[in-house]
């Protein structure tokens, strides 16, 4: 049997891989973007169609009171039953409640499926802050068509 | 083996420093060696560990939106991926329009404009009709509503709340 008397042990030639990793690192840190924005996004009617040819589809509207108090209004729906279509969330230390929120989407969205579009009616001094939180809840239920209606 | 033999070795093909303890050695004075070795396995380690990190929050759509130093945007858990669209940014209480700074009387004139730019240079095409939005989280709705109405009667349809993802 021959035998090898090379040795296995070998080393690496490391600086290229330092300056390789250093380059990567510089542009890498040239190029970064700390802050991560994002887009929360709304479709307004402009009104270029008429009524009649508007599809019905089932409606939540939304009005924000004075003390995060929330008013829902579900139209075009016949599937909630009326005790949810048309229900008062009290708001919670001056914001809007909502955990409450939540749990009134899940009930809503469960008897309703088709529910997907909701309109938010802020009052004047809604804060901006309180509106997104609103659209980021109706998101995670499943409500994806957002509208807010103009004052 | 081979490189003990090699004609290199005679040379004076060697680093400064070898070269130097060869040409003119200075037994007396140094009596240890001066080439040191580095152990860069470390460094490479910290490289790496460097490099998955800028890796794992690079994005590639880069700074789209420019904030403010007194600004703050408010926070989403579902916002959608940033895209390049017209900016209207509420700023100390001014309108300004792609950096422009405009009137509240002006705005609906302005966002035409950008709509008659856009048909001019892309003919054929349907105007894609959006529009983001970029204000401070505490603003109030009367402020924003100015700006969804002249959205509204300049024919843009999709509005983007500019988020900052949580």
């Amino acid at each position: 049997m021959r035998r090898h008397n090379k040795h296995l042990d070998f080393e690496i030639n490391l600086i290229p891989c330092i300056d390789l990793l250093s380059v990567c690192i510089c542009f890498l840190l040239l190029t970064a973007v700390w802050l991560h924005i994002g887009s929360m996004n709304v479709k307004q009617a402009v009104g270029g169609q008429s009524q009649a040819e508007t599809v019905k589809k089932p409606l939540l509207w939304v009005y924000m009171g004075q003390g995060g108090q929330l008013t829902f209004n579900v139209q075009q729906s016949s599937l909630v039953p009326k005790a949810l279509a048309n229900l008062k969330l009290p708001g919670l230390n001056g914001q809007a409640n909502l955990a409450e929120l939540a749990k009134v989407l899940t009930q809503i969205t469960a008897k309703d499926p088709g529910l997907k579009t909701a309109l938010i009616q802020p009052q004047a001094q809604s804060s901006y802050e309180e509106i997104i939180g609103l659209m980021d809840e109706f998101k995670k239920q499943g409500v994806t068509d957002l509208g807010v209606a103009p004052l | 083996m081979l490189a003990s033999q090699s004609v290199l070795q005679d040379t004076a093909l060697q680093s400064a420093l070898g070269a130097q303890s060869v040409l003119q050695p200075k037994y007396g004075k140094w009596k240890r060696t001066i080439v040191a070795d580095l152990l860069l396995t470390a460094l490479i380690d910290a490289f790496s560990i460097l490099v998955i990190f800028l890796l794992m929050s690079f994005s590639s759509a880069g700074d789209i939106l420019l904030v403010g130093k007194g600004q703050e945007l408010p926070k989403a858990s579902l916002a959608s991926t940033l895209e390049r669209n017209p900016v209207v940014k509420l700023e100390e209480g001014k309108i300004y329009l792609e950096n422009q700074e405009v009137s509240q009387d002006s705005l609906v004139g302005a966002l035409l404009g950008l709509r008659k730019q856009f048909l001019e240079s892309h003919p054929g095409e349907e105007y894609p009709g959006i529009l983001m939005i970029q204000g401070d989280r505490r603003l109030k709705y009367d402020q924003l509503n100015q700006i969804i109405l002249a959205a509204s009667h300049a024919g843009f349809s999709d509005i983007r709340f500019a988020v900052l993802m949580k």
